[in-house]
């Protein structure tokens, strides 16, 4: 037998809370901290980022010690040397990202169809902006967020062990931070635009999946067919990898800078119009 | 409390409107919105929230005019318990009512304040740290009270709360409406299909069918012309003479087996007695027919069929 309150009181006033889109977002980061995700792909980053920690100490020693240098030479050619040692400090986290991007940002609408919240939520002083807003934002800013470290360690341990002069350089995070701002955009409005076709979480992840890797196996096919490299500006994945490159000023082999402005505006554009469309109160059935 | 004239809402997928030219005017108290499935409740609720834009028509909802700019803040005036399963099922029921409350407006320590107020005002202070998913029917449909009234709104749609309710699970999700209303004031539109539950708690009444309205009115005035409604029993069977002559009585609704239900013409059963002792009868029973509310439904609905 439930226990009822004598009475209720008034509710404090309102219009003191936070942005709806902010809320939205604290929402679906506290969803994301119960889906416990964190341990695989937290422990996979860092050993990512201890990796190219350690390179920078590496070179240090290599460049500092005399006793190293017979294998300063054997070093150079294998690893990464100056603009494509800037451009990889992003780049071996592109598919492990993508994945996180499709677990993550697969279930982000879906979860929401499928709970049928949606309508409630337009019930709320939450326009459909503020809705999409939100989405799109946290499923950039998770990218980002992991990207950063990647930027920034490097770079402060570079300056600390070897000043202006080390492997990475000292406006090396001008270059990569925009080209993190991209690829995180372009891989957020991916996985909103998919996850709002999905009716399901599980499904989400699986149209985030079938569309990156879908769109990558039809710009190679196209590629193939006419021998257009541009049209390898269709597949996402190239695009993430493509930025940094670009703006740290290497050639990448198959995307110039046209086919990327291109390529990326398309992808975005095409996927928040799909993840707008679909989220409109009219297609919330209440 | 709300108001509108000639109001017409239309889907852009289909040629006829959902709601056609409806005029009402609803005072603050709990309203019942009675009606078969697509006759446009749940459409009169989106326009009402402001989801919907009227291609016709105009109105108000708490003084604020449909589709106007400030619309979407009329929003946080307003609470929503739909009809379906609206949860979020991997949070906790003390979780969801605290965001419902941000969302509405809140700050977020307020909400989380308000949240354990509410859930205990509608009887979920055990559980309120539970995942949803693994509550009764009967506490989700607490919860979706709860967050519709997390922000102490003026106005709550309340659509179909009984659903899926035993017996004592209505009486108490009804017992906590007429509370609401009661305690906090706040003004309740009721759609639910069970005559019963409307009946028990509202204070008007408004009968939807294919976006029309077909009666609306309070439930005093209904239980008036109720009061008018008689079933007449005589010890033989009328003759013709007789029968044709009840009309001096009211209108005959319907004739069985030496029984007549009437509608009175004026609201005094001792006038039937009188009536028979004149024309020859032998009356033997007038029995009141207050408890048909479901007939002024079926009367509203289908007319014809219902031989008015």
């Amino acid at each position: 037998m439930p226990i009822y309150a004598p009475t209720l009181p008034p509710a404090p006033d309102l219009h003191q809370g936070h942005p709806p889109a902010l809320v939205l977002m604290r929402f679906d980061l506290t969803r994301l901290w119960r889906q416990k995700i964190g341990r695989f792909f937290g422990f996979a980053f860092l050993m990512l980022l201890i990796w190219k920690v350690a390179r920078i100490y590496v070179d240090h020693l290599l460049q500092t010690n005399q006793a190293f240098k017979p294998m300063q030479e054997f070093a150079r050619t294998i690893l990464t040397q100056g603009a494509d040692f800037q451009a990889d400090l992003l780049n071996p986290a592109s598919y492990l990202l993508w994945f996180l991007v499709a677990l993550v940002g697969g279930g982000l609408v879906a979860r929401d169809t499928l709970y049928r919240v949606r309508p409630l939520m337009y019930a709320h002083p939450v326009a459909p902006r503020d809705y999409l807003l939100a989405k799109l934002g946290f499923a950039s800013l998770l990218p980002f967020v992991i990207l950063l470290p990647f930027a920034l360690l490097p770079w402060l341990m570079s300056l600390l062990l070897a000043g202006f002069h080390g492997p990475v350089w000292t406006t090396a995070p001008l270059r990569l931070l925009p080209a993190m701002v991209i690829s995180s955009v372009l891989m957020g409005s991916l996985a909103v635009g998919a996850s709002s076709m999905a009716a399901t979480p599980r499904a989400g992840i699986g149209w985030v999946l079938g569309l990156v890797l879908g769109a990558g196996t039809l710009a190679s096919m196209i590629h193939g067919l006419t021998g257009i490299k541009a049209v390898d500006a269709l597949n996402p994945i190239m695009l993430a990898e493509a930025w940094p490159q670009l703006l740290v000023g290497v050639e990448h082999p198959m995307v110039g800078w046209l086919p990327a402005l291109l390529g990326t505006a398309f992808h975005i554009a095409l996927w928040t119009f799909v993840a707008a469309r679909r989220t409109r109160p009219s297609e919330a059935v209440i | 409390m709300i108001a509108f004239e000639n109001l017409e809402v239309r889907y852009a997928a289909t040629p006829v409107p959902a709601l056609k030219g409806l005029t009402l005017s609803l005072e603050r108290g709990i309203v019942g919105l009675l009606g078969p499935n697509g006759a446009g409740k749940s459409t009169l609720l989106k326009a009402l929230l402001g989801l919907l834009t009227p291609s016709q028509g105009s109105g108000t909802v708490l003084g604020v005019a449909l589709g106007a700019p400030e619309a979407a803040r009329l929003r946080a005036r307003i609470g929503y318990m739909p009809e379906y399963d609206a949860l979020i099922e991997d949070a906790s029921a003390y979780e969801q009512v605290a965001f419902w409350g941000e969302l509405s407006g809140l700050a977020p320590e307020a909400s989380r304040d308000r949240a354990h107020e509410v859930l205990y005002f509608v009887g979920l202070d055990e559980a309120r740290y539970r995942p949803v998913s693994g509550y009764s029917t009967g506490m989700r449909q607490r919860v979706k009270l709860a967050q519709a009234l997390v922000h102490s709104p003026e106005l709550i749609f309340l659509d179909e709360p009984t659903n899926g309710l035993d017996p004592d699970g209505r009486c108490r999700m009804l017992d906590l409406v007429l509370r609401v209303h009661a305690e906090l004031g706040t003004g309740v539109i009721l759609a639910s299909h069970l005559l019963g539950d409307v009946e028990r708690v509202a204070d008007q009444l408004v009968i939807l069918d294919q976006g029309e309205i077909k009666a609306a009115g309070s439930m005093a005035g209904l239980r008036r012309a109720l009061a008018k409604r008689v079933e007449l029993r005589f010890l033989d069977p009328l003759d013709a003479t007789q029968e044709a002559a009840l009309s001096e009585l009211g209108t005959v609704l319907e004739a069985r087996n030496g029984l007549y239900d009437l509608e009175l013409t004026e609201a005094d059963p001792a006038g039937a007695f009188r009536w028979a002792q004149a024309r020859g009868a032998t009356l033997v029973q007038v029995t009141p027919r207050h408890d048909r509310l479901d007939e002024v439904l079926l009367r509203a609905l289908h007319p014809v069929a219902a031989g008015v």
